[in-house]
């Protein structure tokens, strides 16, 4: 059945090769989701103990690294996303009744929030590689629109 | 600023992935009852064919672009199984990537050089990202579209 899903598609089925050591280090991490890769790096979102942060993992060293300012007890993060350097992050996180989406540089340990207009309300968000661009889904008047953000 | 709509202003527009170039936006547009990937050239929104992702793949989600758009992974579908889905823009190949039994594939995120693959599973009610190799399996994508050589010298 699944041979010929992929004869279906046009291809043959390849096998991935799973990464053992972050797998781990994610498995004991508690719950994980919304991942977004840059080449050294692993932003996700983790839970433990009913609270979710950001985490940033290098992937050569296979831990964490500090993200001071970023993670707050009373935030709740919805999306989260890196540039291919680990220099910059994009974050949709809910804070006091509202949806908000930031830009935290990592050198700096700065937060910056980013204004949407037309008002929306941001959900998912992406980074792009090289850190000068971003694009968020945004919600206005009930339906779901792509929003592209030059950054300096 | 909102991002060119394609002639879609009328649909949910979802799942943003920018190229690290710049060049390139994909994107998941809800219509005629399934969820379907684009993918735009940037800046001006044209449309830009797909050889594999067609509507015998839908529903798509979670698209992922490599740096210069070689490579755009997405979460597809099989008959009904969900799996993972790469199409090399530059081969006019599709890789397909079955997932271990059990879970089911939410969210993707494919490195800028396509290096790995992170992939966020469902199991039994419970979310977790897992990471894999692509080495084996793709060409890098780095940027200004370098390609490494294989062994020996270029002729």
């Amino acid at each position: 059945m699944l041979l010929l899903a992929a004869l279906a598609m046009g291809c043959q089925p390849m096998a991935l090769q799973p990464l053992p050591a972050i797998n781990g280090r994610l498995e004991q991490a508690g719950s994980s989701r919304e991942p977004a890769l840059g080449d050294r790096w692993l932003a996700v979102i983790v839970g433990q103990g009913g609270r979710e942060r950001v985490e940033l993992l290098d992937l050569e060293r296979g831990l964490p690294v500090p993200l001071p300012g970023l993670n707050r007890a009373d935030a709740q993060p919805v999306s989260v996303s890196v540039a291919a350097a680990g220099d910059r992050l994009a974050l949709v996180r809910q804070l006091e009744g509202r949806t908000e989406l930031v830009l935290y540089r990592r050198s700096v340990a700065s937060l910056q929030l980013l204004r949407i207009q037309p008002e929306g309300v941001p959900r998912r968000v992406q980074l792009r590689a090289d850190g000068r661009q971003l694009a968020v889904e945004v919600s206005r008047q009930g339906l779901w629109q792509i929003d592209l953000f030059q950054l300096p | 600023m909102p991002a060119p709509n394609a002639g879609f202003g009328g649909s949910n527009r979802a799942d943003p992935a920018l190229s690290g170039d710049g060049r390139w936006l994909a994107s998941v547009i809800e219509q005629g009852g399934t969820s379907r990937v684009i993918l735009q050239s940037q800046p001006g929104g044209a449309l830009q064919p797909l050889r594999h992702l067609g509507p015998r793949t839908t529903p798509h989600g979670s698209p992922s672009l490599s740096w210069n758009g070689r490579y755009l992974a997405v979460l597809a579908s099989a008959g009904e199984r969900r799996l993972i889905a790469i199409e090399d823009r530059q081969r006019g190949s599709l890789l397909r990537l079955p997932l271990p039994g059990g879970s089911q594939p939410e969210r993707l995120s494919l490195a800028p050089d396509a290096s790995r693959l992170a992939v966020q599973l469902q199991q039994q009610g419970r979310r977790r990202v897992q990471l894999f190799s692509l080495r084996a399996l793709l060409e890098p994508d780095r940027p200004g579209g370098i390609r490494e050589l294989g062994g020996g010298l270029a002729p």
